[in-house]
């Protein structure tokens, strides 16, 4: 079992979760988070007033599945979050030792 | 019913007694009587089994809820075994009799022993347990016992202690609604301890019997604190919430006050409540839940106000303002004389708000009844007053607390709804969502609030906006389109038309109110929903809000809508976006070509022209740029889009044309970094000078140039070999062709000298600016003309890794003028200072020495 976290753009949520839908992913964690990395933060002024945005907003989706479906999802969420310019995001492969489903006790493969 | 089997047989659960009750034909409070009265029976059997000489000085005393035969299915059942002095020997084996039984039947139990000095000495360290004790009632054994119990809580805690007792009382309602809610408007309120509830009305009632000697809700009508009618409203919430809460235990199967979304749905069906037009039966249910809580929840408020009052230390002294006669501000409070002179002058209700505003003090409770009863005088004359009207909205703009004052004007008073018709649709309307917390009335009044909030916090931006007053006003009707059943945007824009309109707002003002409710979510929505990098996007919101002022206030008023929603609409995460979203469109709108109409129209002349003629294919879905739109006929961009398939197996497209004085080139190819300066160089080394360059790049990155161009050397239009130009550009394009040392020979002769053409030698100008575009850093270049500049030029740019979006060379004069929309090769316009000066002298150097 792996788990994909991908931090993707908040506007590419809703492509990212129907692309994900097609290869029958039915479930997965949203978070909203900050960050940056090769994007950083920017200094605007307006008016006279400054506004600072240190972090970025960004969505970070958590899927776990079995290893046999990892690059059919890496791809999916790829393309559908691909814009092509700076801050479309990462995507990260981890590895699940155990999942336990709390309501009746199942394991592994069968609990995700 | 009998469930009073031998001694040993446990209670059975509430749940399982209220069922049976229920089936009996009883219900509401009935209920719960009947279900003290059979644990009380129950109760007695167990205490009479207690060996008679351990009976004596011993009194089996209910408590709290049990007291007042309030039991619900899961209330606790509190009990007390009260006992003298004399009977400690055995109390702790006779109390065994009692509770062992009730332990055994798995009831909750608050259980304790006293005696009546250990009562008074715990209830004087324990607010609660002192309420409790008003609350007491006899169930078994020593009566005389009992009776002196309550003379004694009475004599050492109750009798000269009324004023603290009731502060007491005042300062716990103040905490449990801190932990709560508050509100009576919660969408998921806490019907027992949230603000209205059951518990609100237990303080009003505790406090009653202690200061004015009454039981019940209807003896306060004879106190003089309430009317009959207000009495019976009370008491008819009341017994609508004990109803719902004997329900909420029974579908929760636990003692459960928090009336959730799940809940309401069930509890709504048993009730019978049945859907209406434009709401769900839930919501009709809720709006009676809500309603009741707001009785009691301003019952409550009134009630403390007159206790406080009379209680109060300035009873009799006077410290006065007298605003107008019969008007004056008394001890920090606003205060009418007489309703007869509101009865003479009806237009003073509103001037009474106004007062409080500009003097940032409340209505003295008499005044609010005063004017509540007044209520009914608010005709249409009243409504369309153009006085009233400007009361009205100063007193929001200039209240220290907009929220307060509208909330007295609606739930206290009922002005708000006499003033404002329309109101009463959004009265109580629970609205089922993930994010709202409030009823939508309350909502409504709560973005008031926060734009009371924000004016301190913003104070910048609220400068720049010309009406203040349609802000807060758009705040107060934003959703009041909710409950129709269509969008209530548009609805609600309809409505606000209509009440502005009676209220004597000029038409600009009126316009800008519908703008703003018609479209209060569209930032919020698009910033999250959007691609806030799309220029195009962008463009588009600015030219849907057309004007910076109007901007700011839909800015503000969505940040203020959003956090009166409730927590899950709003944080750090959301506001990021939004304000990114605000100050993009905010760059753009202050460009004020971009909205001019004759180019708007162009752009929808274009894509009017491409939608018929491309047939199937839909010219908005292309996204294609607006430069690029208004630089072409639709048939040049009909050939473009055609061409661009072919770009899958072939490198690059070249079609020329001969325009007579000069050629034309369209050429096409997919972007990457240097192709622009391949594609100048390998005019350089055919001998062929641009003369003027429109270069754009699609969404697909799909690059399109049209370049007019002149042979350095003269030839023919038809002798030009443009096989071998296309062949040229597919090998530089490709990198199979070594730019720099075929130019460095084929010019070789003609280093450092002006080159073939007649040059006038100038400086170079290059001005690199970030505030043209929000989304482009670009680069303007004026220079000479000389062989290979546009190469040169170029290719300095990508040896920086700098991406050219679109650019356009001309001639000017005997001036080349170039200008180019960039981004570095993240994709992000270049910031950096150094950067920057680096950059630039890089490309003077380039204008100026040919290589």
């Amino acid at each position: 079992m792996k788990k994909i976290e991908a931090i993707i753009k908040p506007f590419k949520l809703d492509d990212v979760k129907e692309a994900l839908n097609e290869i029958d992913i039915k479930g997965m964690t949203i978070s909203e988070v900050k960050g940056y990395g090769r994007q950083k933060g920017h200094k605007e002024i307006y008016r006279g007033a400054e506004y600072v945005v240190d972090f970025i907003p960004k969505v970070k989706l958590e899927i776990v599945v079995d290893a046999s479906q990892v690059e059919q999802v890496i791809t999916k969420i790829k393309d559908a979050a691909y814009t092509g310019k700076i801050g479309d995001g990462k995507i990260f492969v981890l590895p699940i030792e155990e999942a336990v489903r709390v309501r009746t006790g199942e394991r592994g493969r069968d609990a995700i | 019913m009998d469930v009073i089997g031998p001694s040993y047989s446990p209670l059975p659960s509430g749940k399982e007694l209220l069922k049976a009750l229920r089936r009996e034909g009883l219900s509401g409070m009935e209920l719960l009587k009947a279900h003290s009265d059979i644990v009380d029976k129950w109760l007695k059997h167990c205490f009479d089994r207690i060996p008679e000489q351990q009976r004596s000085g011993i009194a089996l005393v209910a408590l709290g809820g049990y007291g007042r035969r309030d039991l619900f299915p899961f209330s606790d059942i509190d009990i007390m075994i009260l006992y003298k002095e004399g009977a400690r020997g055995w109390i702790e084996e006779a109390c065994e009799y009692v509770f062992y039984p009730l332990w055994d039947s798995k009831r909750e139990v608050g259980h304790s022993a006293r005696t009546i000095k250990e009562c008074i000495g715990e209830a004087e360290r324990d607010f609660f347990l002192l309420v409790s004790f008003l609350d007491a009632r006899f169930i078994a054994g020593d009566k005389a016992l009992f009776q002196s119990f309550r003379t004694e809580i009475d004599k050492s805690l109750i009798k000269g202690k009324q004023k603290e007792f009731s502060e007491n009382c005042l300062l716990h309602r103040k905490r449990r609604l801190e932990q709560y809610g508050s509100h009576t408007y919660l969408l998921e309120p806490n019907i027992k301890d949230g603000r209205g509830g059951i518990r609100d009305l237990h303080s009003i009632l505790w406090t009653a019997k202690v200061l004015f000697g009454v039981k019940g809700i209807r003896d306060l009508g004879g106190a003089g604190v309430f009317t009959e009618k207000e009495c019976l409203d009370i008491e008819t919430a009341y017994n609508d919430l004990v109803r719902t809460r004997n329900w909420l235990h029974m579908v929760s199967s636990r003692r459960n006050d928090q009336l959730s979304f799940e809940y309401q749905l069930e509890i709504s069906r048993l009730l019978g409540f049945t859907a209406n037009v434009g709401t769900l039966a839930v919501e009709e249910f809720m709006k009676g839940v809500h309603r009741a809580l707001s009785t009691i929840g301003s019952g409550t408020d009134l009630f403390f106000e007159y206790v406080q009052d009379q209680l109060s230390p300035h009873k009799g002294c006077k410290e006065s303002k007298v605003l107008e006669p019969g008007i004056e501000v008394l001890n920090g409070k606003i205060v009418v004389d007489d309703i007869a002179r509101i009865k003479d002058s009806p237009l003073l209700i509103m001037k009474v708000f106004y007062y409080s505003a500009i003097e940032g003090v409340p209505l003295h409770l008499r005044t609010k009844k005063i004017i509540r009863q007044a209520a009914t005088l608010i005709d249409e004359p009243f409504r369309s007053s153009k006085e009233v009207s400007r009361w009205f909205q100063d007193a929001i703009i200039m209240a220290r607390d907009p929220g307060k004052l509208l909330f007295t004007m609606y739930l206290e008073t009922d002005i708000l709804t006499r003033y404002i018709p329309e109101f009463l649709h959004v009265k109580a309307l629970a609205q089922y969502d993930a994010y709202h917390v409030n009823t939508v009335d309350m909502h409504l009044i709560q973005t008031v609030q926060e734009i009371g909030f924000l004016k301190s916090t913003e104070g910048r931006l609220f400068k720049a906006i010309p009406f203040v007053n349609v802000l807060y006003l758009a705040a107060l009707f934003h959703d009041i389109g909710k409950g129709y059943g269509t969008s209530h945007c548009k609805k609600g824009g309809r409505l606000a038309e209509s009440i502005s309109k009676r209220m004597g707002l000029p038409p600009d003002q009126r316009e800008t109110l519908r703008f703003l409710i018609e479209n209060h979510l569209f930032l919020a929505d698009s910033a999250v929903r959007r691609d806030l990098e799309d220029e195009d996007f962008i463009l588009r919101c600015a030219r849907r809000i057309k004007a910076p002022d109007r901007l700011t206030m839909l800015y503000l008023l969505t940040v203020a809508d959003s956090k009166a929603t409730g927590p899950n609409a709003w944080n750090d995460w959301k506001g990021a976006l939004v304000q990114d979203l605000y100050l993009k469109i905010a760059h753009l709108i202050e460009h004020t070509h971009v909205l001019d109409p004759d180019r708007i129209r162009a752009v929808n002349w274009m894509k009017e022209e491409l939608r018929r003629i491309l047939k199937d294919i839909d010219p908005d879905e292309l996204n294609l740029p607006e430069d690029y739109l208004l630089a072409f006929t639709p048939e040049a961009i009909k050939q473009h889009l055609r061409l661009k398939g072919r770009l899958r197996t072939q490198p690059v497209i070249l079609i020329p044309e001969d325009k007579g004085s000069c050629w034309s080139l369209l050429f096409m190819a997919k972007d990457r970094t240097g192709l622009l300066s391949r594609i100048f160089g390998v005019l350089a080394l055919e001998n062929i000078q641009v003369l003027a360059a429109q270069i754009f790049t699609l969404k697909d990155g799909t690059v399109v140039d049209t370049l007019d161009v002149i042979p350095t050397v003269k030839r023919d239009f038809s002798e030009m070999d443009w096989n071998r130009l296309e062949k040229g550009l597919e090998k530089a394009v490709a990198g199979r062709l070594g730019l720099p040392h075929r130019l460095a020979e084929k010019y070789r002769p003609l280093m450092g000298t002006p080159g073939p053409s007649s040059l006038i030698g100038g400086r170079s100008e290059v001005t690199i600016d970030n505030e043209v575009s929000n989304f482009y850093t670009v680069i303007d270049i004026v220079a000479d003309p000389k062989i290979g500049l546009l190469y040169s030029v170029t290719r300095t740019m990508a040896e920086f890794g700098i991406n050219i979006y679109r650019a356009m060379v001309a001639t000017m004069g005997d001036r080349n003028t170039l200008s180019f929309y960039c981004l570095d090769g993240y994709g992000q316009k270049i910031l950096d200072e150094e950067l920057l000066d680096e950059l630039k002298r890089a490309i003077l150097y380039a204008t100026e020495c040919v290589s």
